[in-house]
């Protein structure tokens, strides 16, 4: 007997939030009206092919955006594309290299894709565009996949070549030689999924793109680059700080849309002395029934492999004999291989699944986006992800609903508690720092081993001969006689760099779990201490492993894949000690700085920590030597305050404020919390004064401090901001950290700190706003 | 704000601090040689300290310099009417170009130079010889330039791994400085053919292997190919020319192996009066270079000859071999197509195995499939049958698929399908089971009992599905 109905999208909402329970959770419900498409026209230089091809495909016209980036790419204008999921961003890329194509066979065209799987999508739909526009065409990988004799045909005949940055940088840039039919005849780059390119991954880019272009002019080709970004807040900036040329912003969309819903959702309070809250998960999967049993095609997120394994058995117990359509619900995860994605993506169109429970690794390399409800539970990490998951969900005509679930993680809560954040523009920056040293000499080195140097060279915007003189000293280069720095020596530089990390010394991640072991990640020394410990768990593509055995001296961490349900954290005893003061400015109350600093760091002790509730089930000891990173930090010291307040008081405040200032530090700028560190000192040996560290934990920094330093008033406010509306009564782990001494009042101390440090003065009652362009 | 540069300056100081480069300690670097003076040299080009220390001369043009380095022709016989009869070769009348490089390193991506090019051809008997050294970075398209003038568009080059390694190089080389590689007529890599004909007899396959087996060559006081980079490169950074002298011997040599490696194949296999008493394993490797070509005939002759000698024992003990290198080390260099270093390395067998009386035997049963000799073949694998082991059941596939296909004897096929699945059971039944053979036999047995029944019963049609 079937117990449930059809029914239509917006009475399914309504139903939901008639539900007090439900509703109470509600602390945003905004509603995007819909909107029209918008329409340019094909130009007429565009073959009549091109257009009867996609007329057969239904595109009558193309949306302004299209259009805007066709004649500007035309125009020989590097653009940067800024649209929202499902709008047709390819075609402003495929359209211009098809007529490049056209215009003569022997032009050729680069896309990078941050990953493998989203390259073979974009392969298969170019190849199905030209071959509905009757134009031979042969695009094709270039991967760790592609087998060697199909290598030197993409080589020499392949027009346009899909790749990743890894591959670009460690096998086609070092052997530009056979590449040169692509060199000499490149038309266009594309970089897509720009926003991924940041932190040390989009310093490396950055570097390799530098590479590339150096070996464009090498063989005297002039391509223009087209960038795809999800939104942020700077696409413009993170295009020129990755290309070093400055781009056409294209971000108004001509894609229709139907009415949105989105609604941003709070667990109820447990403990206010804690805390804790319910739990996302299960509030995820009372939002996803009613979609589900009234045949609305529904996405649920979950941050972790366990999460969706947890939805997943949850709404199926749920929808079990009769209570709902079990058998058309999905699960995905990461590592599926491309048919399996295929079959998901083929039964969601012709509605033969209902709902898949995904992880974030569907947030990529999928095309789905016509999905009735999109419920995230947990915040994504940021801005744009949340959007790329909401974005699923959005009819072109009716209604849609996308739900966000907050865990009590402190940036879930700061970013439900400030709709305007995910919703008026978006106020986070993706940032890029080619120049930091660790990854600019690694890079320098390659692109000496590619072509030699001239005196006077410059490398992306940076002269070079200093640089290439420091190399010179340990015999890597060396000028000939004719002035040049050529390479000597006999090492594949572009083989020891890694594009995922720093530092060149790191820590290998070995899964023993198949009979023959396999490398599946480094992370650098920093991370090391507590990432891959002892007994540590750590996450590798939602996948969890024990780690049974940490090799320090090798280097070398032995995992095994496990299925656990709890997580581990690690913490470090840092001292930092400054060395260099970039920038210092005086703010409310005190000065606000930026430079390099040392950090001593030891990791000292982990906790087990159960998914989902974050329960303590444990901890344990972590033996590894000390070790120093010398990176950059933004701190900020309170001036005059020492004397006015209680020496214990002044350190948690300043504990307090700091752990906020983490917290909206890591939201505004887009990076995972963990990668910046907070250390407070109640008298700076620095400045004699109470200070408040943010440091980089990668080596050298990439740019992060100096953007922080630039964005101090709006950090006091948003930290403040965050703490007042925190729902507990006297600090816990979402605004001020893990209560330390319970009977005083962090909350009250950090607020007191943030006031003198400013905060009243900024506070207008909102809360971060976008930086101006 | 601030100054950019000087800010750089200033994190490029402290980087020294952090990677503990020995320059740290001193406050102000002294410059080394900078841009607008280039290294001196006190006085004597890096050309001229080179040419001294090998006896070569310089040659110098707009290109720059290049150290010639010529030898005088020593005799060096090949007999390139037999050479050309063996699979593969080129006609007696193309000119040849021994060719190799000694290069600064092993990927052949655009950073590593050949700076030592050695070549050798003859002129009647004699064979002359020619070293092209590159003195300095700036000089190396002097050097391409005096190798494409010896390359000539007819001739054929003769390597050892030359095509995955050397050649490509050089077209890399030619292409960084903007032109293309000297046209030539064709490309013998003797790698490949040595591996074919005598790696079953070889420790492995490097060339100084090759010259030790088969020419009866010890090489003393010979460089290992993994120190000459360093060489080079310290010369490069103002060292001694002094060790590059060895090197210029080791690529003499190596060129003149080739050489000789061409007359051994003509005075050996090339003549055929010489099969009785070659090495049987050579002769079944020779029989596989003919096939390859389609040449069945002269592979028959070769195995008939083969398959009547006693085979010698393999000089690789494979139960003796160390165990594989440590490969889940995450440093193992990527193959970029190079050359592995040449410091010391286990032997190891051919990873082919070893060459017996019975895999010749299977060889020639299948040959002689292959060359339509069907009665021949099923005699072959007929004698195959009583071998003990894997062998019998791999022949009874072999003979079953020969009665039931081509001689049309389906009860005769399933006798022997039958004996065959009997030996795979006996063997299963003492631990060494062959399930895809057992498999294959017992689907093939169905069949031909099912096709026996139908020709049983011809008048009853199959009932329609």
């Amino acid at each position: 007997m079937r117990l449930y109905a059809p029914a239509d999208t917006p009475a399914v909402l309504a139903d939901l939030l008639a539900e007090p329970s439900i509703a109470r959770g509600v602390v945003h419900h905004a509603v995007l009206p819909a909107r029209d498409a918008i329409h340019g026209e094909f130009p007429d230089w565009l073959d009549p092919r091109i257009v009867r091809g996609l007329a057969g495909r239904g595109i009558e016209r193309p949306y302004i955006h299209q259009a805007e980036a066709l004649s500007a790419v035309h125009a020989g204008e590097d653009i940067v594309v800024v649209t929202p999921t499902a709008s047709g961003k390819s075609l402003c890329y495929t359209l211009p290299i098809l007529q490049a194509i056209v215009d003569d066979p022997a032009s050729r065209a680069l896309l990078l894709f941050p990953t493998k799987a989203l390259g073979q999508d974009q392969v298969t739909e170019f190849a199905s565009l030209a071959v509905a526009a009757g134009i031979p065409v042969s695009a094709s990988t270039y991967d760790g996949d592609t087998p060697a004799p199909i290598r030197s045909a993409v080589r020499s005949a392949g027009q346009v070549v899909v790749t990743n940055p890894d591959m670009l940088h460690a096998a086609i840039l070092p052997h530009h030689t056979k590449w040169f039919q692509l060199f000499e005849q490149l038309k266009v780059i594309v970089i897509d999924e720009l926003h991924s390119y940041r932190g040390v991954f989009g310093g490396h880019v950055a570097n390799v793109l530098r590479r590339l272009l150096r070996i464009c002019a090498h063989y005297g080709s002039h391509p223009v680059i087209v960038c795809c970004s999800a939104t942020i807040g700077n696409p413009a900036e993170l295009a020129a700080g990755l290309t070093g040329r400055p781009s056409r912003l294209i971000d108004r969309t001509g894609a229709p849309a139907g009415e949105r819903h989105v609604l941003l959702v709070d667990p109820p309070l447990l403990d206010p002395a804690t805390g804790a809250r319910g739990s996302a998960v299960t509030l995820a999967q009372r939002w996803a029934l009613p979609f589900l049993r009234a045949g609305r095609q529904t996405i649920v997120f979950g941050r972790s492999r366990v999460a969706v394994e947890l939805l997943l058995t949850g709404l199926r117990e749920s929808l079990r004999e009769g209570l709902g359509p079990r058998t058309r619900l999905r699960g995905y995860r990461g590592g599926y291989l491309p048919t399996e994605r295929r079959a998901i993506e083929r039964g969601l169109r012709d509605g033969e699944i209902l709902g898949v429970v995904a992880t974030n690794a569907l947030e990529l390399g999928v095309d789905i986006g016509r999905l009735d409800a999109s419920i995230v539970a947990g915040y994504p990490g940021s801005v744009a992800a949340t959007w790329q998951q909401f974005g699923r969900a959005g009819r072109r005509q009716g209604v849609s609903v996308a739900v966000l679930i907050a865990s009590s993680a402190p940036v879930d809560q700061y970013v439900v508690h400030h709709p305007e954040f995910l919703l008026e523009g978006s106020p986070e920056q993706a940032r890029v720092d080619p120049d930091n040293l660790h990854v600019l000499l690694a890079h320098l080195r390659a692109a000496a081993f590619e072509l030699p140097f001239a005196p006077g060279d410059r490398f992306g915007n940076i002269e070079t001969d200093d640089l290439l003189a420091f190399l010179a000293e340990d015999g890597q280069v060396r000028q000939a006689g004719d002035g040049r720095w050529y390479w000597s020596s006999e090492n594949f530089p572009a083989s020891a760099v890694s594009l995922r990390t720093a530092a060149q010394e790191n820590v290998v991640i070995i899964d023993t779990t198949p009979d023959r072991p396999r490398v599946i990640g480094e992370v650098d020394l920093f991370a090391a201490q507590t990432l891959v410990h002892e007994d540590a768990i750590y996450l590798h593509e939602s996948v969890q492993f024990h780690v049974d055995r940490l090799d320090w001296d090798e280097r070398k961490a032995y995992v095994r894949r496990v299925d656990v349900d709890h997580y581990t954290q690690a913490d470090r005893a840092v001292t930092l000690k400054p060395l260099d003061v970039f920038a210092d400015a005086p703010s409310p109350g005190g000065r606000r700085c930026h430079g390099e600093v040392m950090v001593a760091s030891l990791a000292t002790i982990y906790k087990k920590l159960k998914f989902v509730t974050n329960e303590n089930l444990g901890w344990g000891r972590i033996h590894l030597p000390e070790i120093e990173l010398q990176t950059t930090a933004y701190w900020l010291t309170a001036e005059g305050v020492r004397d006015r307040w209680r020496r214990h008081e002044l350190d948690i405040a300043l504990l307090g404020s700091g752990r906020a200032i983490q917290t909206v530090a890591s939201v505004l700028l887009m990076v995972d919390p963990r990668d910046l560190g907070l250390v407070t000192q109640v008298r700076s040996p620095h400045a004699e004064e109470p200070t408040i560290y943010l440091y980089e934990s990668v080596p050298g920094g990439i740019g992060l401090s100096e953007r922080l330093w630039e964005r101090h008033d709006d950090l006091i406010a948003a930290a403040s901001d965050l703490i007042r509306s925190c729902g507990c009564d006297a600090g816990c782990p979402a605004c001020t950290g893990p209560r330390l001494e319970p009977e005083i009042d962090a909350r009250v101390l950090s607020l007191r700190l943030l006031d003198e440090l400013g905060a009243s003065r900024t506070m207008s009652g909102r809360g971060p706003t976008a930086a101006p362009p | 704000m601030i100054d950019q540069q000087e800010l750089h300056a200033r994190r490029l100081a402290r980087y020294r601090t952090a990677i503990g480069s020995p320059a740290a300690t001193a406050p102000v670097r002294p410059a080394p040689f900078r841009l607008d003076a280039p290294p001196s040299d006190s006085g004597t080009s890096l050309a001229d300290r080179l040419a001294s220390a090998v006896g070569g001369d310089v040659r110098r043009s707009a290109a720059g310099s290049v150290v010639w380095y010529e030898t005088a022709p020593r005799p060096l016989p090949v007999d390139r009417e037999r050479l050309a009869a063996l699979p593969g070769q080129p006609t007696r009348d193309v000119p040849l170009l021994c060719l190799d490089t000694e290069t600064t390193g092993l990927a052949t991506a655009a950073g590593t130079v050949a700076f030592l090019v050695g070549v050798g051809w003859w002129v009647g008997d004699a064979f002359h010889q020619v070293q092209l050294l590159v003195p300095d970075h700036a000089d190396e398209p002097a050097m391409l330039a005096a190798l494409a003038e010896l390359i000539t568009p007819d001739c054929w080059l003769v390597t050892y791994n030359g095509r995955a390694f050397d050649w490509p190089l050089l077209v890399a080389r030619y292409r960084l400085h903007g032109s293309a590689a000297p046209v030539h007529g064709g490309h013998l890599d003797l790698l490949p053919v040595v591996r074919r004909l005598f790696r079953h007899r070889m420790t492995d396959a490097r060339l100084r292997t090759a010259e030790r087996y088969l020419l009866g060559l010890r090489r003393h006081g010979d460089v290992d190919g993994w120190e000459i980079p360093g060489r080079y490169l310290d010369f490069l950074r103002g060292a001694s020319a002094g060790p590059l002298v060895d090197v210029v011997r080791h690529n003499d040599q190596d060129v003149r192996s080739l050489g000789q490696l061409l007359g051994h194949l003509g005075r050996g296999l090339g003549d055929r009066t010489t099969w009785p008493a070659a090495h049987p394993g050579d002769l079944a490797g020779l029989a596989r270079a003919f096939s390859r070509q389609g040449d069945l005939a002269d592979a028959l002759d070769c195995l008939d000859i083969a398959s009547e000698l006693p085979v010698p024992p393999s000089p690789v003990d494979p139960l003796r071999m160390p165990p594989e290198s440590d490969w889940w080390s995450p440093r193992v260099r990527p193959d970029y197509g190079a050359r592995v270093t040449d410091r010391e390395r286990p032997p190891r067998p051919d990873p082919a195995g070893p060459w017996t009386t019975e895999r010749i035997a299977i060889e020639r049963a299948r040959l002689q499939r292959r060359a339509g000799d069907l009665a021949a073949a099923a005699r072959s694998w007929a004698s195959l049958m009583d071998q003990p082991g894997r062998t019998s059941i791999v022949a009874a596939i072999e003979l079953a698929k020969l009665h039931e296909h081509h001689l049309r004897d389906l009860p005769g096929a399933l006798r022997i399908a039958t004996t065959g699945l009997g030996n795979a059971d006996r063997r299963r039944r003492i631990g060494r089971p062959e399930p895809a053979l057992e498999r294959d036999l017992r689907r093939r047995s169905d069949r031909i009992r099912r096709r026996l029944a139908r020709t049983a019963q011809p008048s009853v049609s199959p009932p329609s599905r």
